[in-house]
């Protein structure tokens, strides 16, 4: 396969990915937060800050009024902010287009159907009805390419590449969404009765993540802090969890070079190691300083990625 | 009018001056196409409507487009495609068959002979003037010797149906011809739209396009070359045709690669791929002559690869088509057509050549000024419609406008007589009816080391414009899916 073809069904992958959590974040947010128990997470204001956390856009004038329209429009549909769904929808297509002899027709079909879908979705009623509308049809979406993606790919090294994309994006995405939860469920702390580990906002991050059904099945229990955590971070069973997707990494990048994974300039050998490293992690080393953990496989997250673009996509 | 009953032609005017090929003469349908006519007369307009929605957006939703550019933004537009088949018999194939592979043979040959001893030249059969003029003549191909001996591995001849009942070839295109993507996907549209109609016709398939090419292609390795490593090169997938190049990749399963994939090193090209570098051999290449290769052609290219050529020369790789092929399909090569095939093969032409005047000789210039009106007036080296002017459609102003352009530049023109395309119904979304339109047919060939193959089928393609003679999808042309009925 050819070096620059490989990077760009890489990041194919990880705009598809990308998109995903993009809509279900705000989906998620925006409606758990029109019951929420508690007068902070109900405000609107709470909840538009939230977003613009979560895509990197942090408003940092505490006292400044959000426009909901504006911050709608701005994450969902604006063509001059370059983390809106619309411009990774747009970014999916573009680099399925350069590798479009390589993937299946019912793929491109999906992808293209997904892009003119977003495309052409009016941003008036998006921002008025159509966040439900819109969010949820990107989430379906996405599942429909990630089933076409696993069924009618062939499981080589075109596949083995767009899998590491997508994971290494959900690992990203969902650590991001775990720092702006988890920076919600600070700032949420002392409104009335309800205390950081058992605040509401640990459910919601939860269902951002769809992984609210699985983790009630596993702990049985009201989401804490704790278990939250361990459940997102830890849990090589939950198909969202970091642990899970470094362990996908790690066996896709073996497709690719299987010789290689015991030279220690390799990236699966990388791989290994960060893998290996939460491996044997327990959940009160992590809850000891949540915030250098984020920043820190943030940044294992990037030394890969700089890794992978060194050893196969640069030319 | 037409003698038919059938409630979708109730509103069809034909008109007697035109060729239809559906009707003859007198109105009555012509025998191969009653059958057709009776199962489309089943559906009412209305079927045909949803029908022709849903071809649409199946051709939208799996990307079959090209971009369109205009000042402001790139649109991307589909292709229009009718859901009337045209269906050619088969004595009339044959004529075109063979016909379109004797053209591509004895262009080969003709090819062979101006880069090496111009034998044709010499005994005054084409003159030297034609040649040395040329811009598309490289003078860096003397002396080569292609792999298997052939230069123009694909041709596209455009062929058209006059009012005589007979077949001209309007030009022969050896240099990228495009569209043959387009005879698969219409196929495939009319086949989901309208499935039922295929049990009633023998026709030939069209898909086996790909492993023909491929086999062909790697049937003119270079020497010294066991299993040879095929890719097709592209300008990007910001190019009109982005869309034909990564299908035939995809269908022949070879790499589709841009100029920044390839390298050169000592005489061998590479591409660059997850696991190193790994050699190529032949290159189906869809970028022009003059962007091929930077240290050779236009030093400002983007699109190609340095060095290429110098591996090229030494016979390390192949070129399909060959550099340099620009020069015989040149419209003022082609007024020597039946000469050439005469000369090479010793046979008769099998297909007309339209008359043509030469206006770079000074007898032939004075007619041409003086019949404008009559004539079509082209450019000897535009491709795509572009710069054509059909006398009988220009006003006085404007004659006198070509006559100027004519005298200052001849050789840059060449004029024919104004021939009359044949017509076919073709469904018109404005009207909501089918209207006679005109119609040509490209047909492909392909030469490759002691075989060939020519695509049953071919691209129609139609001038959707009411009365409009040019047919080019840069010209808003739009196209039918063509059926080669087997005998």
């Amino acid at each position: 396969m050819l070096a620059r073809v490989a990077n760009n069904l890489f990041w194919m992958g990880r705009y598809i990915e990308r998109s995903e959590h993009i809509a279900r974040y705000l989906n998620v947010n925006y409606f758990s937060s029109l019951d929420a128990p508690n007068e902070i997470s109900q405000s609107r204001q709470f909840v538009l800050r939230s977003m613009l956390f979560m895509v990197g856009e942090p408003e940092n004038d505490s006292k400044k009024k959000l426009n909901e329209e504006e911050i709608l429009y701005k994450i969902g549909l604006d063509p001059e902010f370059s983390y809106s769904i619309l411009n990774n929808v747009k970014s999916t297509r573009e680099n399925a287009n350069s590798a479009r002899d390589l993937i299946s027709t019912e793929l491109y079909e999906a992808i293209n159907k997904f892009y003119h879908f977003v495309l052409n979705y009016p941003a008036e009623s998006f921002m008025k009805q159509g966040l439900f509308d819109f969010t949820v049809n990107i989430t379906e979406m996405t599942s429909i390419l990630r089933a076409k993606l696993r069924g009618t790919l062939l499981h080589n090294e075109v596949y083995a590449i767009i899998m590491m994309g997508v994971n290494i994006e959900r690992a990203t995405q969902v650590i991001r969404i775990i720092n702006s939860k988890y920076n919600d469920a600070l700032n949420a702390q002392g409104s009335y009765g309800d205390k950081f580990s058992n605040s509401y906002e640990w459910s919601t991050l939860l269902k951002c993540a769809e992984s609210y059904d699985m983790m009630k099945r596993f702990y049985k229990k009201t989401p804490t802090s704790i278990s939250t955590l361990e459940f997102l971070i830890l849990n090589p069973n939950c198909p969202r969890s970091i642990m899970n997707s470094l362990n996908q990494v790690y066996n896709h990048v073996k497709v690719l070079d299987s010789s290689k994974k015991y030279n220690k300039n390799s990236t699966a050998f990388l791989i290994g190691k960060v893998r290996a490293e939460y491996e044997f992690k327990y959940i009160e080393e992590i809850e000891e300083d949540i915030q250098s953990f984020i920043e820190n496989i943030l940044e294992s997250l990037v030394k890969i990625s700089n890794k992978m673009e060194k050893e196969f996509f640069d030319y | 009018m037409v003698n038919t009953e059938n409630a979708i032609f109730s509103s069809y005017k034909r008109d007697p001056n035109l060729n239809d090929e559906i009707f003859d003469k007198n109105g009555n349908v012509i025998e191969i196409y009653k059958k057709l006519l009776k199962l489309y007369g089943d559906h009412s307009i209305n079927d045909y409507v949803n029908l022709n929605t849903k071809a649409k957006s199946s051709f939208f939703n799996q990307g079959i487009t090209f971009q369109v550019y205009s000042e402001k933004s790139t649109q991307e537009k589909i292709f229009p495609f009718d859901l009337f088949p045209r269906i050619i018999a088969p004595e009339d194939w044959e004529i075109i068959e063979s016909g379109s592979l004797q053209r591509s043979k004895a262009l080969n040959l003709f090819l062979w002979d101006l880069y090496h001893e111009k034998k044709i030249i010499k005994q005054g059969i084409v003159p030297m003037e034609l040649i040395s003029s040329s811009i598309n003549y490289l003078h860096q191909m003397m002396d080569i010797d292609p792999p298997g001996g052939i230069y123009n591995h694909i041709s596209g001849t455009d062929i058209i149906k006059h009012t005589d009942g007979k077949y001209y070839v309007l030009e022969d295109n050896i240099r990228c011809p495009s569209g043959v993507s387009y005879v698969i996907c219409n196929r495939t549209a009319l086949k989901r739209a309208l499935f039922g109609v295929f049990n009633h016709y023998q026709a030939h398939t069209v898909t086996n396009y790909a492993e023909n090419l491929l086999d062909l292609l790697e049937s003119v390795k270079p020497k010294g070359v066991d299993v040879p490593n095929c890719v097709v090169i592209t300008p990007g997938m910001y190019n009109s045709a982005f869309y034909e190049h990564s299908y035939l990749a995809k269908t022949m399963g070879v790499e589709l690669v841009e100029g920044r994939d390839l390298f050169v090193e000592n005489d061998f090209v590479y591409m660059k791929t997850i696991q190193g570098p790994q050699k190529v051999d032949v290159i189906y290449r869809r970028i022009d002559d003059f962007f091929i290769d930077p240290l050779e052609f236009k030093p400002d290219s983007a699109i190609g690869v340095p060095g290429l050529f110098a591996a090229y020369k030494k016979g390390n790789v192949t070129l399909a088509n060959a550099p340099g092929t620009g020069v015989a399909d040149d419209k003022a090569v082609y007024t020597y057509m039946p000469q050439i095939i005469k000369y090479y093969l010793d046979e008769e032409p099998i297909l007309n050549n339209v008359h043509t005047y030469h206006c770079s000789r000074p007898d032939e210039l004075k007619y041409v000024l003086e019949h404008i009106p009559e004539l079509v007036i082209k450019p000897v080296d535009e491709a795509g419609g572009y710069g054509i002017s059909i006398g009988n459609r220009l006003s006085k102003s404007e004659i006198e406008q070509v006559k100027k352009q004519v005298g200052q530049n001849p050789r840059k023109y060449v004029a024919q007589p104004i021939m009359s395309l044949s017509v076919h119904p073709t469904y018109i979304d404005d009207t909501e009816s089918f209207e006679q339109r005109h119609v040509d047919l490209r047909t492909y060939t392909i030469l490759g080391k002691d075989k060939e193959f020519v695509l049953k089928g071919g691209l129609t393609r139609v001038a959707l414009q009411k009365g409009n003679l040019i047919v080019n999808s840069s010209q808003g042309g739009g196209s039918k899916d063509t059926w080669v009925l087997k005998k």
